[in-house]
């Protein structure tokens, strides 16, 4: 027994070392949990999620969205001139610094775009497809030459990876060099410290050409935490202010928390379950049909989400502009979906559907499982992590998967260039769906500038792929996001964008 | 000398196996890299310009000859994704898990031996059933629950310590692991106490305890100068498997308690199929192995004459 009592005395040393109480939040400091990493601060290379987050911070545009209407304003460009045919656009530059006191000038700009537009590994060229040059005739102005012209044009000078960086500095550290550690600012925060994997800290960029802005003192890290579990725990006792990515399951209790502020956000997200259109059963029309009408998608939306999503009707995200809100889209019918099943020749057929990681998908992929089954399918579920899922669509080694994606910008274009047009780069993000009318609707679109007759051509898309299930449209995700309520004006924007810039720390 | 000498050699085949097998499988498992790092919406022209940039595009034996070399020369290679040495992220990722390490080993050890000497005191006793019972308690205990439950109740209920980090001081390092080492060590003090305590009552019946006995020794002597040392040599031997096991196999501690360590590093480069992290990890993990178990023997050979060669 005095062994024991000697056990007990050890363990009760090793309390006694700690003084009871959290940690310290002397310093100001605001701290935000994501589970998506930051991976790389070069705007052109990654439209993976923590780094988007990320970029808006560093890099200000030639264009900035006002928070609040969602309105495009001027950013480091003062003012501009569209010529009337679309074909020219001159933007005047505003007197702004790099966060080391440098001039931003027009040929930081053109440097900044054309690494966009033709380097290599630019991760999403497609914004400027349509630029045909980019020229600095003097220090303040920049003029954009296009092949054609482009509705959304002055939007996509807006998105998260036109930001402005310095090309003296990458001149002269080198790309990698330039962006591994602390890269020039041109946005309302700098990098103060980088852990890969861990953190990124950082600090208000005093040479930001907002005045007055940031609003708070206040340092930002951006916290990697992969387990949500984890995250809800830090937020509760105040470890962290904001957790990025709230689990469905997660929501009910947070709301219940003191001193929480559980939002829901709106997003350009949807989530939707691709179809394999390059082989049996899904290449059949009829099959496909089938698969939509068994999936009641109302159901599945309440069943998977607690009702915290909206049911979508078309495979395209419901917040774009000229998104009809009233198309029924295929509504749920078990009998008409046996009836297509046995016309299409497909019953009995293997489905393979393979589930990325993450409660949801794994709720998807049953139900799916389960209703498959009842109209006389034979689904079969493989689970793959990330890279494995890119690898398995990519080449087309899947019949079905749920998956989930958004649009940068509300403008419908980069939306169906990336979902729906099969001749753009992404096969029809890997369905493989290619209808020759829907192609060329994709030009009409971009090239239309009347709004009215903008609206006809996506709707019509939006119509042709519901009908023929490109994809099956399940429900449209707001930002699930709890705030410490010491937090003011800190909110995600659809576009993935913090408004750190705005927010202030109330004690 | 020569056990030194030997186990050299032995290091070197064994870091040559250990290349060729990890090279082999993560290159084999499907995903790209270079879709990780340009992200969901890349097209495939800008995926092979950046497997250009990497190599990925050259047969695997041509890879493998690179990365070899490379590593001959004492270059463990670059994170394709953070465009950092893996060195450096080692470095950066590896003091959490020493120190989570140490922890562990001092929240562990001393209840172990406690525990287990009075458990084999008087095997059967019922200190002994109560001790065997919660052992196979802990060991039952799924760590990835014990560690959620104890950081709701000690972290988010009571306050007592942190959720998650490493913090800055030596104090906050105390502070901020104490969780997850008491999570890890819940789990490992049972193995111990077990491997423990059956040697002891094994030693405590063998003729040399006997033969010590009849030379008239007190048993508190027999006990600290003849059992324990015989019976805690195969203990040391597990031991020395746990921790080396400890350095890379935190993960789901680190996980729950988001702690920036290296089963981290490894979880993350793994889903990035950052290859050379991965590569440059189980090369350190293997090396760290090897020089464990060398340690592990020379202490043997200090405690017992018979090991030493």
């Amino acid at each position: 027994m005095k062994t024991i009592k000697k056990a007990m005395l050890a363990a009760a040393l090793g309390l006694a070392v700690f003084s009871p109480g959290g940690a310290a939040q002397a310093e100001s400091v605001i701290r935000i949990a994501s589970p998506y990493p930051a991976t790389t601060l070069d705007p052109s290379r990654s439209g993976a999620a923590g780094n988007i987050e990320v970029y808006g911070q560093l890099y200000s545009r030639l264009l900035r969205r006002n928070f609040e209407t969602g309105e495009l304003e001027p950013g480091l460009a003062e003012k501009w001139e569209a010529a009337t045919d679309g074909m020219t656009y001159t933007l005047h530059l505003r007197d702004a610094k790099f966060s080391d006191g440098s001039p931003v000038t027009a040929e930081d700009v053109a440097f900044s775009l054309e690494r966009v537009r033709s380097d290599k590994e630019s991760a999403l060229p497609s914004p400027l497809a349509a630029v045909e040059s980019i020229s600095a005739p003097d220090a303040k102005t920049v003029v954009i030459k296009m092949k054609h012209a482009l509705a959304p044009m002055l939007a996509n000078l807006e998105l998260w990876n036109v930001g402005i960086v310095s090309k003296a500095d990458v001149d002269k550290r080198g790309v990698d060099g330039a962006f591994n550690s602390v890269p020039l600012s041109s946005g309302p925060y700098m990098v103060k410290e980088w852990k890969p994997g861990e953190k990124l800290v950082l600090a208000p960029n005093p040479n930001y050409w907002r005045q007055g802005y940031p609003k708070s003192e206040a340092s930002v890290e951006l916290v990697e935490v992969a387990e949500p579990e984890t995250a809800a725990a830090m937020l509760k006792t105040g470890e962290v202010d904001v957790m990025r990515g709230v689990n469905w399951a997660q929501i009910d209790d947070l709301k219940a928390t003191d001193g929480i502020d559980m939002r829901m956000e709106p997003s350009n997200v949807i989530f939707v379950s691709l179809l394999n259109h390059g082989r049996e059963p899904f290449s059949n029309l009829k099959a496909r049909q089938a698969a939509a009408y068994a999936l009641d998608n109302k159901a599945l939306t309440q069943a998977v989400t607690s009702g915290y999503a909206k049911p979508a009707n078309t495979p395209l995200p419901g917040s774009l502009q000229f998104h009809d809100d009233n198309y029924p889209g295929i509504v749920a019918d078990m009998e008409k979906a046996k009836q297509l099943l046995a016309e299409s020749g497909m019953a009995g057929k293997e489905v393979k559907i393979i589930l990325g990681s993450g409660s949801t998908n794994q709720q998807i992929g049953l139900l799916m499982q389960a209703q498959w089954e009842a109209i006389g399918l034979k689904p079969v579920l493989v689970n793959v992590d990330t890279p494995g899922w890119w690898d398995a669509t990519g080449k087309g080694e899947y019949d079905a998967t749920p998956t989930w994606w958004m649009n940068e910008v509300t403008d419908p274009d980069l939306a169906v260039r990336w979902a729906l047009c099969g001749e753009c780069d992404s096969h029809a993000f890997n369905t493989f769906y290619n209808n020759k009318r829907v192609n060329e609707l994709t030009e009409q679109g971009s090239r239309e500038q009347d709004p009215a007759k903008r609206a006809a051509i996506y709707q019509e898309i939006s119509k042709i792929a519901t009908e023929e299930v490109s994809q099956i449209p399940l429900y449209y995700s707001p930002y699930a996001i709890a705030y410490s309520k010491r937090l003011k004006n800190l909110k995600m924007t659809p576009a993935m964008q913090w408004t750190l810039e705005e927010t202030t720390i109330e004690q | 000398m020569q056990t030194i000498l030997r186990r050299i050699i032995q290091l070197i085949f064994v870091l040559a196996g250990i290349c060729i097998v990890t090279f082999l499988l993560v290159h084999m498992v499907p995903g790209d890299p270079a879709r990780v790092i340009a992200g969901d919406r890349a097209s495939p022209e800008t995926i092979e310009a950046i497997r250009q940039r990497f190599g990925l595009d050259q047969p695997l034996w041509q890879q493998f000859m690179t990365y070899a070399g490379n590593v001959f020369a004492g270059d463990i290679g670059q994170s394709m994704r953070y465009k950092r040495p893996v060195v450096a992220l080692i470095g950066q990722y590896i003091w959490p898990t020493l120190f989570l390490t140490g922890y562990v080993v001092c929240l562990a050890v001393p209840p172990s031996i406690a525990l287990a000497i009075a458990s084999a005191r008087r095997p059967g006793s019922l200190a002994d059933q109560l001790i065997r019972f919660i052992g196979i308690a802990g060991m039952a205990i799924p760590v990835f629950w014990l560690g959620i439950m104890m950081s709701r109740f000690f972290g988010v209920g009571l306050g007592w310590f942190p959720v998650s980090g490493y913090g800055k001081t030596f104090a906050d390092h105390l502070h901020h692991l104490f969780l997850p080492a008491l999570s890890t060590a819940i789990w490992m003090v049972p193995v111990l106490v077990q491997s423990l305590r059956a040697a002891l009552i094994e030693k405590a019946s063998a003729d040399f305890v006997v033969a010590a006995r009849a030379q008239g020794a007190g048993e508190r002597e027999i006990f600290w100068r003849t059992v324990l040392p015989n019976a805690i040599l195969p203990t040391l031997n597990l031991f020395g498997v746990l921790v080396a096991f400890l350095i890379g196999g935190t993960i789901i501690v680190e996980t729950v308690y988001a702690v920036p360590g290296l089963g981290t590093l490894m979880v993350n480069s793994l889903l990035a199929r950052d290859y050379q992290v991965v590569q440059g990890l189980t090369l350190m993990f293997a090396v760290t192995t090897v020089v464990v178990t060398f340690l592990v023997d020379l202490l043997s050979a200090a405690i017992d004459p018979r090991a030493r060669v």
